[in-house]
């Protein structure tokens, strides 16, 4: 099954990169996004399924607000001149690039079970309960063992904020330009976002809440909650968000992880810390969400409304 | 388990018309159907292991597919109308 | 009560299987989406029904409801929103057939 799984997987991969119009390729993104996610939960990774899936269902707003953008600010679209002898031998190793990659696949699906060195997954199923506490243990790891990546990505993602904020200007225009919804025309959606937006937001609460013992967490939750921030945008058409204010609450929670984490693994040891386990994954778990919403949130809405100061 | 087979047919069907269809409402069309069926094979792969956390991640996916869909539609709406402005 | 999740399963595949001979039969555009939308929010519906018999009254089935619930709010809106751009854009199609007509500019999307 696995098998034909990768293939579609393979498949959905030679349509994005084929593709050259923009809202086409949207389209074969998240059908590879999709396939993608599945592949994943097949693999036995449900947390990377969600985060696929969140991943892809966000990018797809961005990239639109961002198209939309473009076309307000361009008056003839031009594409980018590719080189064409860069172009026709890339066409010529177009077969054997995908045939390396159908053999690479091929490879990795029938490999030999050959004697791995597992010493590192036993030592992490055997004590994660033990020593960070939980029953998921994917939290157990970002969590607890691999702090640092998690501090790293985190600021990494507020690096990259800030980069959108203070790179993305232009003059000209007005603060309404970059507006795609005329929803309210129809009474039908209004009324149906407006019901779904609170279970949005009841559901990326579960999945915070619950992210140290089912699949799901921080990362996940806190898209969520941006999700719900755009999908109130679409009902009011709400442009006046401080957005300042979202930038300093991003920062505080940073540093907020920084001091959490800093004061539990100073005066913890390994298999003790100085807080309950469930509170301390819970707090990182909420954290790491508010911190995941803002960033979001202040990218959709610096593209969206607030380009021109 | 047979029926993650029928829907991975009828998910090759889907994908035929997306890259086939002639408009590009076509498409849009397709990935919603595709969206619904990648639901269903995760509710078959739970049912079938008798895992209930997996049922979140379809959850996940309806909700947030919804809204990308309806993003793309009220861009193609407003696009179109615009004339390529 | 497995036999009659069974049957619900198969009924509802038997009505995704209509919306895929519906969606590659017709060749009008309006006639396509009716024909997906309608028969895959019911399929789905039915299938999922189907399930939560198979399980019973256990958490699973009321999770697998909730999850039903949510698609029957939202698939029928996705399927309204798609429509309602096509046909508000001007892709209009007179009789059978989809070539007759194009009003729109698809170039630059």
């Amino acid at each position: 099954m696995i098998q034909i799984f990768l293939f579609f997987w393979l498949v959905s991969a030679f349509l994005v990169t084929k593709e050259q119009k923009s809202v086409r390729l949207i389209i074969y993104l998240g059908i590879f996004s999709l396939i993608s996610s599945l592949c994943f939960l097949l693999f036995g990774a449900p947390d990377v399924a969600m985060a696929e899936a969140v991943i892809s269902a966000f990018s797809t707003i961005v990239f639109i607000v961002c198209f939309e953008k473009y076309y307000t600010l361009v008056e003839e679209p031009n594409h980018l001149p590719i080189k064409a002898g860069f172009q026709k031998g890339l066409r010529k190793a177009l077969p054997f690039i995908a045939f390396t990659v159908l053999l690479a696949v091929l490879f990795i699906c029938f490999l030999p079970g050959g004697e791995h060195n597992t010493y590192l997954k036993d030592q992490y199923t055997a004590r994660f309960v033990q020593d960070v506490g939980g029953e998921n243990a994917v939290t157990a790891i970002y969590l607890g063992y691999r702090m640092y990546d998690t501090l790293f990505e985190a600021l990494m993602l507020l690096v990259s904020i800030v980069a959108v904020v203070h790179l993305s200007w232009h003059k000209g225009g007005s603060v309404t330009d970059g507006k795609p919804s005329d929803i309210r025309d129809s009474d039908i959606a209004g009324v149906t976002v407006r019901i779904i937006c609170p279970i949005l937001l009841l559901f990326s609460v579960y999945l915070i809440m619950n992210g140290h013992i089912s699949p799901g967490g921080g990362f996940q939750g806190g898209v969520m909650i941006a999700a719900f921030f755009v999908c109130r945008y679409m009902i009011y058409d709400i442009y006046d968000v401080r957005i300042h204010r979202v930038i300093t609450l991003e920062k505080l929670v940073y540093v907020g992880i920084l001091v959490i984490s800093m004061y539990v693994f100073l005066l913890g040891t390994s298999t003790y810390l100085p807080i309950p386990q469930s509170v301390y994954l819970t707090l990182m778990n909420w954290l790491v969400g508010i911190k995941v919403a803002s960033g979001f949130l202040i990218v959709f809405y610096r593209f969206i409304a607030f380009e021109r100061r | 388990m047979h029926m993650i087979w029928v829907m991975l047919a009828l998910l090759a069907v889907f994908i035929v018309r997306v890259v086939k269809g002639p408009s590009i409402w076509d498409r849009l069309l397709g990935l919603s159907v595709i969206s619904t069926k990648v639901i269903l094979i995760i509710v078959f792969f739970a049912s079938y292991n008798q895992i209930a956390y997996l049922l979140d991640i379809a959850i996940v996916f309806v909700l947030l597919g919804f809204i990308s869909i309806i993003f793309t539609a009220l861009f193609l709406l407003q696009r179109i109308k615009a004339g390529g402005k | 009560m497995q036999v009659v999740g069974d049957i619900f399963v198969i009924i509802g595949t038997v009505f995704i299987l209509f919306g895929v001979i519906g969606l590659m039969k017709f060749k009008n555009f309006y006639t396509r989406i009716l024909v997906t939308a309608k028969i895959d929010t019911v399929g789905v519906i039915t299938v999922i029904i189907g399930i939560a018999i198979k399980h019973g009254l256990s958490f699973f089935s009321m999770k697998v409801l909730l999850l039903m619930g949510i698609v029957m709010i939202v698939n029928p809106l996705a399927s309204h929103m798609i429509a309602r751009s096509a046909y508000l854009s001007g892709y209009q199609t007179e009789g059978q057939d989809d070539k007759a007509k194009t009003t729109y500019n698809e170039e630059h999307v």
